[in-house]
């Protein structure tokens, strides 16, 4: 698993990214298009969950707390400050990112699970915050009126695809060099690998910084794709929707993470009728993929496939 | 002054029954079970569904939705916790799972209205010069008497031994034939009973609808945290001090920022004392 990449792996993840660059352009309907923009925003939200908390095992469930800080930043400098459109991503980014140190200090010294629940804890009491300052947040309704990034649908699609495949692309790269083995070193002993003269906290808040920059970005875009953000984006809901995605595609694979998420994203759209269920069939999936799938659906397929060509 | 004190006495109660019941669970068989929060919100609406629906007597319907919450929780143990016990990750997704089909269940069945629960005793009382409705002095009597009862429990009993016995050294405790198993589901039943006792008292003077789990949840969580993981006297006191404090943030500023206490509160024990107040092992 660790192995560096292989030409197979490249032309994998090149003939998904080209399906995704075609697909708009061979059915043309803006409904398609809309929907892939939020596969792969949310894509990009599960490679970065994952790069942080499938590495190093510690699950982060105040993860939408970097997604609403991202998106509240972009929207806030948008509604109330009518700077450029474009600073909200970098913005964005920086406010995700500040956010995780402020947060990461205090919770990475706890084991797993009390560091999962202090950053729920987070998230739960950031989207109550919204709903105190309402008269700048807007409260339970948000920021409305947010202005789009690009004129045209498919350009921003487009943008976000590309911005998706370079963030990805970093993940995966940082998550197969020596920096990876060091976070799933960490995940395995925490104490040997500090017996072994390994930063280890710089690593994990490192690594939680670097994946709340990327999950801010996602945000940021996210904001510009609806034009809107509500509190309800902090909710444990959004958190655990990306969560479910990721296991789907299979802890640690990164690339399992887009696949997952891009994968539930549709099944969502062909179960529109039943939209009230999503949330209810979401949570059944999980269970049983915790039952019966413990290694995820798409990183192991792919792991087949790839024997497979040998 | 008067009303801080009689107020908190009640908010404190609500927050006891919530973060022991998550303690023990923690303390004996090591689980951080996110499904807690449902337990509270499937209390209020068993008791909903039994009054209001299903127009029972009020007394007989609380026991009945204590009861089937204490049921449901040891059917959760059962089925979906035990034969995923060896990891605790996969423990802590399964019971979050577990609450949001709860949840969702809730609000496809009742809709997110909110829903009015029945008082088990009308009235309004005055004490110390404060008016209080006479449901808030119920919740904390009982409260005060179930924890008792559950301490009593602990201490004297048979069972209550083997509790104690395996939140010490689960593996010795097996050896020593007690049937950790066993143990794990009643500790789950008492929890979830616990939580289900809380939100028929307090269903009354707050509000029911399908996402009432999630803050209580929080809370009792950071109440176990500034407690102590594991410890039943340190998550009362932690009740008692968050409970206090809420009230006064709550007289001196406002209402709407009482929520923030909890959060300084973990943030300050996390940094100063880890092991919280009477925590043995530190959390991390």
């Amino acid at each position: 698993m660790l192995a560096s990449l292989t030409w197979k792996d490249l032309i994998g993840a090149a003939a998904a990214v080209a399906l995704l660059a075609i697909a708009p352009l061979l059915v043309k309907s803006n409904y398609l298009v809309g929907v892939l923009t939020v596969a792969i925003i949310y894509g990009l939200w599960a490679a970065s969950w994952d790069f942080m908390s499938g590495l190093t095992g510690r699950e982060n469930f105040g993860y939408a707390l970097f997604i609403g800080a991202g998106a509240y930043t972009a929207g806030f400098l948008d509604t109330a400050y009518m700077a450029n459109p474009w600073w909200g991503l970098p913005a964005g980014v920086m406010a995700a990112v500040g956010f995780s140190l402020v947060l990461g200090f205090p919770t990475l010294r706890l084991k797993g699970p009390y560091f999962a629940l202090a950053m729920l804890s987070g998230a739960a009491i950031l989207q109550r915050l919204m709903l105190i300052f309402w008269e700048k947040t807007g409260g339970e309704e948000g920021l409305y009126g947010i202005r789009p990034l690009l004129d045209s649908q498919l350009g921003f699609y487009y943008l976000v695809l590309g911005a998706t495949v370079v963030s990805v692309m970093i993940l995966v790269l940082l998550a197969r060099s020596s920096w990876g083995v060091i976070l799933r070193a960490i995940r395995g002993d925490e104490a040997s690998c500090q017996a072994a003269g390994i930063n280890v906290t710089f690593y994990k808040i490192a690594s939680l910084a670097i994946s709340a920059g990327f999950g801010g970005l996602g945000g940021a875009l996210y904001a510009h794709y609806q034009l809107q953000v509500s509190p309800q984006l902090f909710s444990i809901v959004t958190t655990i929707t990306v969560i479910i995605m990721v296991y789907v595609g299979g802890m640690g694979s990164i690339y399992g993470a887009v696949g997952g998420a891009v994968l539930l994203t549709l099944l969502t759209e062909l179960l529109r009728d039943f939209g009230e269920w999503r949330l209810l069939v979401y949570s059944l999936i999980l269970i049983l993929i915790l039952f019966f799938l413990p290694g995820g659906l798409i990183a192991p397929l792919w792991r087949k496939l790839r024997g497979a060509a040998r | 002054m008067a009303e801080i004190l009689i107020y908190g006495a009640v908010t404190s109660a609500i927050y006891a029954m919530l973060a022991v019941g998550f303690t023990l669970i923690f303390g004996v068989a090591r689980i951080l079970n996110l499904a807690h929060g449902s337990f509270y919100a499937l209390g209020a609406y068993t008791a909903y569904v039994l009054t209001t629906v299903l127009h029972l007597p009020l007394l007989p319907s609380a026991v009945l939705a204590v009861l089937f919450v204490a049921g449901f929780g040891v059917g959760l143990e059962r089925a979906l916790v035990r034969p995923l016990r060896g990891s605790q990750i996969a423990v802590l997704m399964i019971t979050l799972a577990t609450s949001l089909v709860v949840e969702q269940v809730l609000f496809l069945t009742f809709g997110s209205e909110y829903r009015n629960v029945p008082s088990l005793a009308s009235g309004k009382l005055t004490l110390l010069g404060v008016d209080i409705s006479a449901q808030r002095l119920v919740t904390l009597g009982v409260s005060v008497t179930a924890l008792s009862l559950l301490w009593l429990f602990i201490q004297r009993t048979r069972l209550g031994s083997a509790i104690l016995a395996v939140s010490q050294d689960p593996e010795a405790a097996q050896y020593m034939g007690i049937p950790s198993d066993r143990v794990f589901a009643t500790v789950m039943g008492l929890s979830a009973g616990l939580a289900a006792l809380a939100a028929v008292l307090a269903a009354p003077f707050l509000t029911v609808q399908p996402g009432m789990g999630l803050l209580p949840m929080v809370k009792a969580f950071a109440i176990v945290i500034v407690g102590g993981l594991g410890s039943i006297p340190g998550s009362i006191l932690g009740a008692l001090l968050l409970g206090y404090s809420e009230t006064i943030v709550a007289y001196l500023i406002s209402t709407s920022w009482t929520e923030l206490v909890s959060l300084v509160a973990v943030l300050l024990t996390l940094i100063l004392r880890p092991a919280g107040l009477f925590g043995k092992r530190a959390a991390f």
